[in-house]
């Protein structure tokens, strides 16, 4: 029993202090410097910041230079990859394309009426500053999904400033060094976003979720959500003041929806794809505006006023346009109606005008009968009267009507 | 000549798995986080146990402390608690080897998720309990099980590629 108790300390020694051939520090002083570096991390002091910034750029910018052979083959692939799929891609951007400039002139009417807006609320954020970074490194942690970029506090960039990418929101800044920084994705698990989910206006706050998508949490009416079958787009809210109101994130997925309670958010943006990126802080207007500013805000209510009434005149010719198609389809309607009923009138005429003749023969037979029955003796050629006419014959007929020859002057 | 082959090899023996440590962490494609949902290892882990396990002294403490450091400041999590983590496995890999008469794999196996469930728990601890990290459990846990899984296919990679640099000169 002793002797296993020994065996068990010497083993765990050996482990501990014994140094390998060539190796300085044994595995014992190594593990309590980490633990030194862990207990002093978090305590903020300047001198400990200092030294955590310089390794952080070391190792950002190592990592830059270690990743470049395998981005360049990442990159060849995706090139090549996208000149197959050329001409798929061009035919699908044009069509987008068409129903992006029809909803243009809505959209500008729009945005300005939403700054006018907002402008009276005191809610209108004008953009402080803005950097344009590139991406150096994109290490895909599993505690923490974060890209670095190589600008840092000499470029003005501060924590907290929101990060796009072709407008779209990509994150926030978390960490900024001498020369270089770290956004924090709104992929990640610890990323919350205060949002609002158009366009049914309902607040919620998006988590990250798996590797390119958002989760909404705290909706108070999820059901709403499901049951819907329109599309909704979330945008940030607003709240908090961390990130602008209005900056589009992504859409709802609806058939992810179908399948689970979770309600998902699929990213306008691929994030595995950044390359460079706007890094930007936004301030509330100053209410006091200057001159300048005054002209361009009377230019805007012009062309704004100008624009509406532009709207209303196009929607009332698009009424007036509507009413007389209507009138013109009620007269064409009334026009068949009436072309039918003359054709029918017509054969109706026809009919009477054959039975007017019918009954116009009947009543000359008529006549020709009783005259016949008188005057008949007078016309019809006996033996006596060789000269009258045969009974069936037309002078006979003729003779009869005449009640009788009619002799000559 | 022969010397000068003898060198090379033993420069790739020695120094291939501290080039892999190194690219891995460096690396923007990592095993950790392969975007394949329910696939993930710690290819890191791997490495480290196996090399402390198989060789006196293994890659290098402070190469692996220095690493940690640096997947660290990558990763974006407190410095220090990587480094921890490697030189607690180079610990539990040097006990094994010390303990150990007979290698068997499976007894190291066995032994390798061992020490990744303690690393990961005291990893999460941290991260969780004095940083306030969410953590996402499932894929953890994901990560650990093929972890544990490929270290056997890695630690016969690793052998023959130890046997094919070495071969006879070993």
């Amino acid at each position: 029993m002793e002797t296993s108790r020994d065996d068990f300390v010497i083993a765990i020694r050996s482990a501990f202090l014994k140094k390998g051939t060539q190796q300085r520090f044994s595995l014992l002083s190594l593990i309590l410097f980490s633990i030194i570096f862990l207990i002093l991390g978090s305590f903020n002091l300047r001198f400990i910041e200092f030294n955590k910034s310089i390794i952080k750029e070391v190792v950002y910018y190592s990592s830059f230079i270690v990743t470049i052979p395998e981005n360049i083959i990442k990159n060849s692939f995706n090139k090549v990859s996208d000149h197959f799929e050329y001409y798929d891609k061009f035919v699908i951007v044009q069509n987008k394309l068409q129903q992006l400039e029809n909803k243009d002139l809505s959209k500008k009417i729009i945005t300005y009426e939403n700054v006018e807006l907002k402008r009276l609320i005191d809610d209108y954020f004008v953009e402080d500053g803005q950097v344009f970074a590139k991406v150096l490194a994109d290490k895909k942690s599993p505690f923490l999904k974060s890209v670095i970029i190589n600008k840092g506090s000499k470029n003005d960039i501060r924590i907290g400033m929101i990060v796009l990418d072709d407008d779209y929101l990509i994150g926030r800044v978390v960490e900024v060094n001498f020369l270089t920084s770290r956004i924090l994705l709104i992929s990640d698990i610890n990323s919350k976003v205060p949002v609002t989910i158009q366009p049914i206006n309902a607040q919620a706050i998006m988590t990250g979720f798996e590797q390119q998508k958002g989760k909404l949490q705290y909706i108070k009416d999820e059901k709403l959500i499901n049951d819907l079958d329109q599309e909704l787009i979330v945008v940030t809210s607003g709240s908090g003041g961390i990130f602008k109101s209005g900056i589009p994130i992504g859409k709802v997925n609806l058939k992810n929806n179908l399948n689970t309670n979770e309600i998902i958010v699929d990213f306008y943006k691929n994030f595995s794809q950044l390359k460079y990126l706007k890094i930007l802080s936004f301030k509330q207007e100053e209410t006091q505006l200057d001159q300048t500013n005054k002209k361009i805000f009377e230019k805007n209510d012009e062309v704004i006023s100008k624009i509406n009434n532009l709207q209303e005149n196009i929607k009332i010719l698009l009424q007036q346009n509507i009413i007389s198609q209507e009138i013109r389809n009620k007269l064409e309607n009334q026009n068949t109606k009436l072309n039918k009923k003359i054709i029918n009138t017509q054969k109706q005429l026809r009919k009477q005008k054959a039975k007017e003749k019918k009954i116009q023969i009947e009543n000359e037979e008529i006549k020709f009968l009783k005259l016949n029955l008188l005057y008949g003796h007078k016309c019809r050629r006996t033996f006596l009267k060789a000269k009258l006419y045969s009974i069936n014959s037309p002078k006979y007929k003729v003779c009869v009507l005449n009640k009788g020859i009619i002799k000559k002057n | 000549m022969i010397n000068a082959k003898k060198n090379i090899r033993y420069f790739l023996y020695k120094y291939t798995p501290v080039f892999l440590l190194f690219t891995s962490i460096l690396n923007e494609i990592d095993f950790n986080n392969l975007g394949v949902k329910y696939f993930s290892f710690n290819f890191v882990y791997i490495l480290i146990f196996y090399y402390n396990l198989k060789r006196d002294g293994g890659i290098g403490y402070i190469f692996i402390f220095i690493a940690g450091l640096f997947n660290d400041v990558i990763n974006g999590i407190p410095m220090g608690i990587s480094s921890l983590c490697y030189l607690l496995l180079c610990f539990f890999a040097a006990y094994l080897r010390n303990i150990t008469l007979r290698p068997n794999l499976v007894k190291d196996w066995i032994s390798f998720l061992i020490s990744i469930l303690i690393l990961n728990f005291i990893t999460f601890t941290y991260l969780f309990w004095f940083n306030n990290y969410e953590i996402d459990y499932l894929n953890q846990t994901v990560n650990i099980i093929f972890t544990f899984l490929l270290y056997f296919i890695f630690s016969h990679l690793f052998t023959i590629y130890d046997k094919a640099i070495m071969g006879r000169f070993k």
